[in-house]
């Protein structure tokens, strides 16, 4: 009787830790990681100080030199974010998982981007555009999304 | 590997912009449409790799270098097709993405080839 009992919690445990194990994992580590990414984009972007981004299409001041500037960025929920954001589509409204990671995403392209330019010594970046598009693993399992950011980068 | 890849980069002198016009020049003649596209799959390798990476989210580095390193050659063939035609700039450039099939997606890149003086 008693090594019965014992069985049956060993096969309830190696269940639990299979099933509930790696999102329990996901949701405690995908919050610390991302937490601590988006701090480090926040300093950067914080560091850099001016935006020298814009999406207007005339330049500001007489152009020197000029060049096509791109910078993109892949990104994907986290296990725990992808589950949530699966029962939420069952009831909608907001996707708050989803939300954050593209908001996230977009902030980063634009910050590589402000740094491309000025790396390459051009003062602003003008017609900057983003766009977005799905990436599917070849399974489908998995999806991803990439921002992409563009610009005429222009020297005044 | 295909055998443009081997070609050394950028050794044509274009000027892209995706303006409508080259800021600081203008335009002289116009000689159409051109367009540079490529279609790539991803590595199985980064695929799991990718897979483990979902586990706590965030951005997918291998991904990120692929897709840049195919939109360079997107661009590339972008301006092979331009330089064929005479032309010394490239305006209005603009880039889309399509997913082909599952685990393949197309970088496309597309302008109107210009001459400017």
């Amino acid at each position: 009787m008693q090594q019965e009992d014992a069985e049956l919690l060993l096969s309830v445990g190696l269940f639990l830790l299979f099933t509930v194990g790696p999102i329990l994992f996901s949701w405690i580590f995908g919050n610390i990681y991302q937490k601590k990414k988006q701090e480090e984009l926040g300093a950067r972007v914080k560091a850099f100080g001016t935006d020298n981004l814009t999406t207007l299409k005339t330049p500001p001041a007489q152009v020197s030199e000029s060049g096509l500037l791109t910078a993109n960025i892949i990104m994907s929920v986290s296990w725990w974010q992808k589950l949530l954001g699966g029962l939420k589509t069952i009831f909608g409204g907001q996707i708050r998982s989803w939300d954050g990671i593209l908001d996230w995403a977009r902030k980063e392209a634009m910050q590589r981007l402000r740094e491309q330019a000025s790396a390459k010594g051009f003062d602003n970046v003008i017609n900057v555009r983003l766009e977005t598009s799905e990436i599917q693993s070849s399974k489908g399992r998995n999806t991803a999304i990439e921002i992409l950011a563009y610009g005429t980068g222009i020297k005044v | 590997m295909s055998s443009d890849e081997s070609q050394p980069v950028q050794t044509i002198e274009m000027l892209m912009s995706n303006t409508e016009t080259i800021p600081g020049h203008s335009i002289v003649q116009m000689l159409g449409v051109v367009t540079g596209s490529t279609v790539r799959a991803k590595h199985i390798g980064k695929d799991i790799l990718a897979g483990f990476k979902n586990i706590v989210g965030g951005e997918l580095k291998g991904y990120t270098e692929l897709l840049q390193e195919a939109r360079g050659q997107a661009l590339q063939r972008l301006v092979m097709e331009a330089n064929s035609r005479g032309a010394n700039a490239i305006v209005n450039i603009r880039f889309a993405t399509s997913a082909i099939a599952g685990g393949a997606a197309e970088l496309m890149a597309y302008g109107t080839a210009v001459v400017v003086g």
